[in-house]
């Protein structure tokens, strides 16, 4: 099936099996590895990506569904050597032991700070509630998200 | 699955059901079918994608009292949209422990009502509604209410040519309100133990039940239904502890849940009663609070 998407910014042409799920098209097509693939189930968000700027589970979709639309993954946040404002605060406040689900932790926050530019504990823990961590009990990630929230309050990019 | 249709129009949609619509999956956002295809458990000739009609299906708006939704409006613009912040507000509550968040950015409303696996969460909110569902196809509309759409459990009354375009009902008027609450393991597990959803309005003066409806999940044949004789019960009756009692009864003997491993009958009524106490206060507060307020 021949689709076209936008993806972090570039046009892509592809011609994809009917049944590819768009998380595999993006790692195995596109050798975007960065988006991960963390359980069978659609339950761990470690496959979470923008869709029209929207956080999506990139397992629970074929990838046909993203024809002529707008994909952003973890790759597509930082620009060139800078990374973006929530991926240093989760180094900085230590948001990632293991790392798996950081990627989809980061693109739902994104997604959530786009929407809420200061959003409360309780809202950050309902808006990464479809993402499941195993290391860090949750807490550093939050202190990471609202870092990062008030630094882009702050200014800093 | 050997292809995917991907029209862009919703008759160039329909057209192509037109004949072999029995070998054609229709597509969503695909969060309740993905995984079965995934796992097997269904393997589609065809599917044909609906995400092209955004621009025919993805609409919420409201034509004098009536509330008009697309098959693609999402959860998470249901309880984005600020119609429903209100009177609607059993969505909210409905939406609040819906999947996770990027389920509700994109499970459809179309979806919900097709998948009907008993555990749908938006059903019984459109029955408590009296909500009615327009089917398309080439030969035009047809329009079924959601109370007769679940047929059986993943069985709706649609035919193979047949797309869901919209659902449709009348905003609840100043004496009325609607809630909904679901009791399960775990908000974001697909499958929820109990759900139910009401519509109560109160009468002019506030003091009695004018009008009732009452709708559930998993009653008989698994499929959601109306609670009937419950609200024949309740309907005309002042809210107290003794009429919500008797109410209680009143469902417990109409309701026949199922059991599964998931839980017993017995545990799944015992819940129901809690519920329907629960959700007849809820209305009747949020009504007489408004009432107060002048909203
Ligand atoms: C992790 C997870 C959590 C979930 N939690 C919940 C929950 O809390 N509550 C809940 O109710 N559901 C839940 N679900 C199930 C699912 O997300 C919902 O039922 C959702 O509304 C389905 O919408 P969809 O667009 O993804 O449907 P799809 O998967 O695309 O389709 C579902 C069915 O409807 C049919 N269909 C879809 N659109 C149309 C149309 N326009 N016309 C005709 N037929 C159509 C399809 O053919 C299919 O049979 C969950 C799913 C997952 C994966
Ligand atoms: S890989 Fe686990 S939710 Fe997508
Ligand atoms: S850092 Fe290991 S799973 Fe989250």
């Amino acid at each position: 099936m021949k689709i076209s998407v936008n993806v972090n910014g570039r046009n892509v042409d592809a011609d994809v099996e009917p049944r590819k799920l768009l998380v595999d098209f993006i790692r195995d097509d596109l050798h975007l590895t960065g988006t991960h693939v963390g359980c069978d189930t659609s339950s761990c968000g470690a496959c979470t990506v923008l869709l029209d700027g929207v956080a999506v589970k990139s397992c629970t979709m074929f990838a046909v569904q993203a024809n002529n639309r707008n994909i952003t993954t973890i790759e597509g946040l930082s620009k060139g050597d800078e990374l973006h404002r929530l991926q240093s605060a989760f180094i900085e406040e230590g948001g990632l032991q293991c790392g798996y689900c950081t990627p989809g932790m980061i693109m739902t926050s994104a997604w959530l700070l786009s929407n809420n530019a200061a959003p409360t504990e309780e809202e950050i823990r309902n808006g990464i509630s479809g993402n499941l961590c195993r290391c860090t009990g949750y807490d550093s990630i939050i202190r990471s998200i609202q870092k990062a929230s008030s630094d882009r309050r702050g200014g800093r990019k | 699955m050997t292809e995917v249709l991907m029209p862009n129009t919703l008759a160039e949609a329909l057209s192509m059901i037109s004949k072999d619509g029995h070998d054609v999956l229709i597509l969503g956002s695909g969060s309740d079918v993905i995984p079965r295809i995934r796992e097997r458990e269904i393997v589609p000739k065809k599917v044909l994608d609906l995400s092209g009609l955004g621009s025919e299906l993805n609409y919420i708006r409201i034509e004098g009292n009536v509330i008009r939704m697309g098959a693609l409006v999402t959860v998470r613009q249901i309880i984005d949209n600020e119609l429903f912040k209100g009177r609607l507000e059993a969505f909210l509550q409905a939406g609040r422990m819906f999947g996770g968040p990027q389920i509700r950015n994109m499970a459809t409303v179309g979806g919900n009502l097709g998948a009907a696996s008993s555990s749908e969460d938006l059903i019984p909110i459109f029955i408590a509604l009296d909500a009615k569902v327009k089917m398309a196809s080439i030969d035009g509309d047809r329009l079924v209410p959601v109370s007769k759409l679940v047929v059986a459990k993943r069985q709706i009354d649609r035919r193979p040519n047949e797309i869901i375009r919209e659902i449709y009902f009348e905003m609840p008027d100043d004496s009325s309100w609607t809630a909904f609450f679901k009791a399960g393991r775990r908000n974001s597990l697909i499958i929820d133990l109990i759900n139910m959803a009401m519509y109560l309005k109160l009468n002019i003066d506030g003091t009695k039940i004018e009008d009732i409806r009452i709708a559930l999940n998993r009653v008989r044949g698994k499929t959601p239904e109306r609670a009937y004789k419950t609200e024949e019960y309740l309907r005309g009756k002042r809210i107290e502890n003794e009429t919500i009692a008797r109410a209680q009864e009143v469902l417990d003997s109409e309701v026949q849940l199922s059991s599964d491993f998931r839980a017993s009958a017995e545990y799944r009524k015992s819940l129901d009663k809690v519920i329907l106490a629960r959700l007849i206060n809820n209305c009747r507060d949020r009504i007489v609070e408004g009432r107060r307020t002048g909203n």
